[in-house]
């Protein structure tokens, strides 16, 4: 009996791990299968000259243009408004915290960290809508409403990947500076960030693969199918997934279809090199940050 | 012959995690010698080294009751009082640990950093005392034509000499050792040795160590933990 | 550095941890504060059990919390074995090559943005299901099979590591006494795991329950309580996304803060939950 159990396992297991992988190359596949041949400059400038757009000289109608720059601008300013918060959040947690007020962070940040990113979404409407009713009208939806959302959903991996990577290092290492005279602050300044640098990177990169693919919070928060370039941090803004999602649901012919193909394409390539790019600076870090709650 | 005590601990006292490591310790160490502390491994020689420097405050679950008093600018101090500067304290009492621990930086910078802590920006002072204590440590001559190499390139033994040297570099009046030459070749420590006993003129030395023969060597005093209230000459 | 500095970096600091912790505190208070209306008058309970009639006047988002709850289950239970099989094949049972490479393809796995999953299920795997059943393309059917995918390598990765975490004396006693990687695995690791794997699957039900995109391309939207799995529903997620666009001041649209209470009530207790088992992984046996 228990001989055949084990047998049974190890079978369900060799199966999963095919399932699995199959699932994978099924999805990757078929996108480049119906991605690739939409990929091309067209695909991405129209009928604008690829220069001229670049230039910022013509607007991009029917391109992708307008979807990239506004996810490119969308991860900047995200990740500039959450890296410097989470980063000292992060600090203070490892370094400073003691006793109920790091029971009570920590409680907070896992609780942020799971937060439905719709739900956050929604807080950026309501907070577009509160800012519009109360202080100006010149307040809607907007680039810098979803920012703002985007960078709190993010803000917990930046925190925790900062707070992990400071408590890993080598208690002989943080005490070396201080045996010479350091200061706590430049202990931590000198020494210790430093070290953790590759771990804070990492964080960070996850934190911008994330704010490129989230697609619940900017679709609440003034993502649109058509708005050009962003021009101004007030206005509406296309973005990359979001373009995908709208697609998936609002094509009207083939061609706009291969264009949501040609996009997903991109999209993964981008997300993908991303996360290899912060599993190459650090592995470890970076998946205890995502999936430690 | 009188010589003046520069540190004392009264009824010093140590736990971690809820286990007493030391228990009521009261010694004297006397200025400008070499006290050497000896006794088996996990007995809490070098607990004791951290009460000295109030380093073991950065180890959570541990608490310490007992005094530290140290003689700074010619009267006893208890380090734990409140007019005591824990950056001060730790710039006057330097430390060398067990395994080198040079920081990822060039050998010139290892030995500056401590004076950049001490804010100490004058380029020519830095470059004085960095050679200064570089000859302290025996290491000048090696290493003088490859300042900006990596500290993490030195052999072992240099590594250690380093850490030494970078302890020198603000002048300290007190110099502990925790088993400095425990993760060396008998070569280097034979080299160590040598240097700790040249220090002897311009600090008080504390080494803690387990060769009997390299404590019967170099050290004027040497107590044998677990105390019991009795050292030996 | 003087002391006033160091006071000063530090009060920075503790304000950065309060700030971002206090974020999470005002996203409660401003839902609870907007969805006041429909929750003044004890309205609450009567939100959580009532149908979603707004000609009746009528807004409770019952048929949402069944829709929500429906589907992470379907697709935890898709997922859970399909990552308890790759997990013990990745920390034990593969060959060793293999088993580095399957890890690389879950840690990819993390990487791909979930509007894909949506997109390719959209276009792959809804025509399958309908082929195959004769009806529900978008049903919960074809978006927890997807869900399943999604969560699936936040399972697998935690499991790995509390496999890992087994002290490797247990495991030499096993090898020393002669027995098999799979005899090890199923009586020494698995027993030793058992927190982590509870850890693990509460945290993939917070990721299951927290996805809109995929409930939302995918699952039809009808509202309605689902009996079958080629049912078509809605969940709390994607019911704010819908009625998102509807008139801001109107109850209908206040309906969708109770949604989002609700999302974070359960967030909140599941973060409890995985907290009260983690609290118990550390306590010495």
């Amino acid at each position: 009996m228990n001989r055949f159990f084990e047998i049974f396992f190890v079978i369900w297991s060799w199966l999963s791990a095919l399932c699995l992988v199959g699932a994978v190359a099924a999805i990757l596949g078929f996108l480049c299968v119906k991605g690739f041949p939409a990929l091309n400059v067209e695909l991405i400038f129209g009928n604008t000259e690829p220069l001229s757009a670049l230039l910022l000289q013509k607007q991009v109608f029917d391109g992708l243009f307008p979807a990239i720059v506004g996810t490119l601008c969308l991860v900047v300013l995200s990740v500039l408004l959450a890296v410097p918060l989470g980063v000292a959040a992060g600090i203070y947690m490892a370094e400073y915290a003691v006793g109920y007020v790091k029971t009570c962070c920590d409680f907070l940040f896992d609780i942020l960290a799971g937060i439905p990113s719709i739900v956050i979404g929604l807080f950026g409407f309501t907070l577009a809508v509160f800012l519009h009713k109360n202080f100006s009208d010149q307040v809607y939806p907007c680039f810098l409403i979803s920012s703002i959302s985007l960078a709190f959903l993010v803000l917990p991996y930046i925190v925790r990947s900062t707070q992990i990577s400071l408590e890993e290092i080598d208690p002989a290492i943080r005490n070396t500076a201080l045996a010479l005279g350091a200061s706590r602050l430049q202990n931590i300044i000198h020494v210790l960030l430093p070290r953790a640098l590759g771990g804070i990177c990492s964080g960070v990169i996850l934190a911008i693969g994330r704010c490129a693919e989230d697609t619940a919070v900017i679709m609440l928060t003034g993502a649109v199918a058509i708005a050009g370039i962003p021009r101004s941090i007030l206005g509406q803004y296309e973005a990359l997934p979001f373009y995908i999602f709208y697609i998936s649901s609002q094509y009207a012919d083939q061609a706009e279809l291969m264009r949501g193909y040609g996009a997903s394409l991109i999209l993964i390539m981008l997300c993908t090199l991303l996360f290899l790019v912060a599993f190459l600076v650090r592995k470890r870090i970076a998946y205890q940050a995502f999936y430690k709650a | 012959m009188f010589e003046l005590i520069k540190i004392k601990t009264e009824n010093l006292s140590f736990s971690y995690n809820g286990n007493r490591i030391l228990d009521n310790v009261s010694l004297e160490f006397r200025e400008k010698t070499i006290t050497a502390i000896v006794g088996p491994s996990g007995i809490g020689k070098s607990t004791f080294l951290l009460t000295l420097n109030r380093l073991w405050e950065t180890v959570p679950q541990s608490s310490m009751s007992g005094r530290v008093k140290i003689r700074f600018d010619g009267k006893m101090q208890d380090i734990y009082g409140n007019g005591m500067s824990l950056t001060g304290l730790r710039r006057k009492v330097g430390m060398v640990f067990q395994a080198p621990n040079p920081l990822p930086m060039s050998i010139f910078k290892n030995i500056a950093f401590p004076l950049k802590l001490a804010g100490i920006k004058d380029r020519r002072t830095i470059d004085e005392n960095v050679e200064r204590a570089l000859q302290q440590a025996g290491l000048w001559m090696e290493v003088k034509d490859r300042l900006n190499d990596s500290g993490l390139h030195l052999s072992g033994g240099q590594q250690q000499r380093l850490c030494i040297a970078r302890a020198l570099v603000l002048q300290p009046e007190v110099l502990l050792l925790d088993e400095p030459t425990s993760s060396l070749d008998d070569a280097s420590a034979a080299v160590i040795e040598e240097l700790l006993v040249n220090l002897k003129d311009n600090c008080t030395l504390i080494v803690v160590s387990h060769y009997f023969d390299q404590v019967k060597r170099i050290a004027d005093t040497v107590f044998q933990f677990p105390y019991n209230g009795i050292s030996q000459q | 550095m003087t002391r006033f500095q160091e006071a000063i970096c530090e009060k920075l600091l503790l304000s950065a941890a309060w700030t971002s912790g206090s974020i999470v505190v005002f996203i409660f208070a401003f839902m609870l504060f907007l969805g006041l209306p429909l929750l003044s008058g004890g309205h609450f309970f009567s939100l959580l059990t009532a149908h979603w009639a707004p000609q009746q006047g009528s807004y409770g988002i019952l048929p949402m919390m069944a829709g929500s709850l429906f589907l992470a289950l379907l697709g935890l239970l898709f997922s859970f074995p399909l990552s308890l099989g790759c997990a013990c094949f990745i920390s034990v049972l593969g060959p060793a090559k293999l088993r580095f490479l399957l890890r690389k393809v879950v840690e990819l796995m993390t990487g791909i943005p979930t509007v894909i999953y949506g997109f390719v299920g959209l276009f792959l795997l809804v025509p399958l299901v309908r082929d195959i059943f004769g009806r529900g393309g978008l049903s919960l059917l074809s978006a927890s099979l997807m869900l399943a995918l999604l969560i699936a390598p936040t399972m697998i990765l935690f499991f790995c590591d509390s496999f890992d975490r087994v002290p490797r004396s247990y495991l030499d006693a096993v090898d020393a006494m002669g027995g098999s990687k799979v005899q090890k695995l199923l009586y020494v690791m698995l027993p030793n795991s058992v927190h982590g794997i509870a850890a693990g699957i509460t945290i993939a039900l917070g990721r299951a329950v927290g996805d809109t995109l995929l409930a939302l391309m995918l699952a039809g939207n009808a509202i309605h309580i689902p009996h079958s799995c080629l049912d078509s529903a809605r969940t709390l997620t994607s019911h704010i996304g819908l009625v998102f666009s509807a008139d801001f001041e109107s109850l209908e649209f206040k309906a969708i803060f109770a949604c989002g209470i609700t999302l974070y009530l359960f967030t909140a207790v599941l973060v409890l939950v995985v907290r009260g088992i983690n609290h118990r992984l550390r306590r010495p046996l």
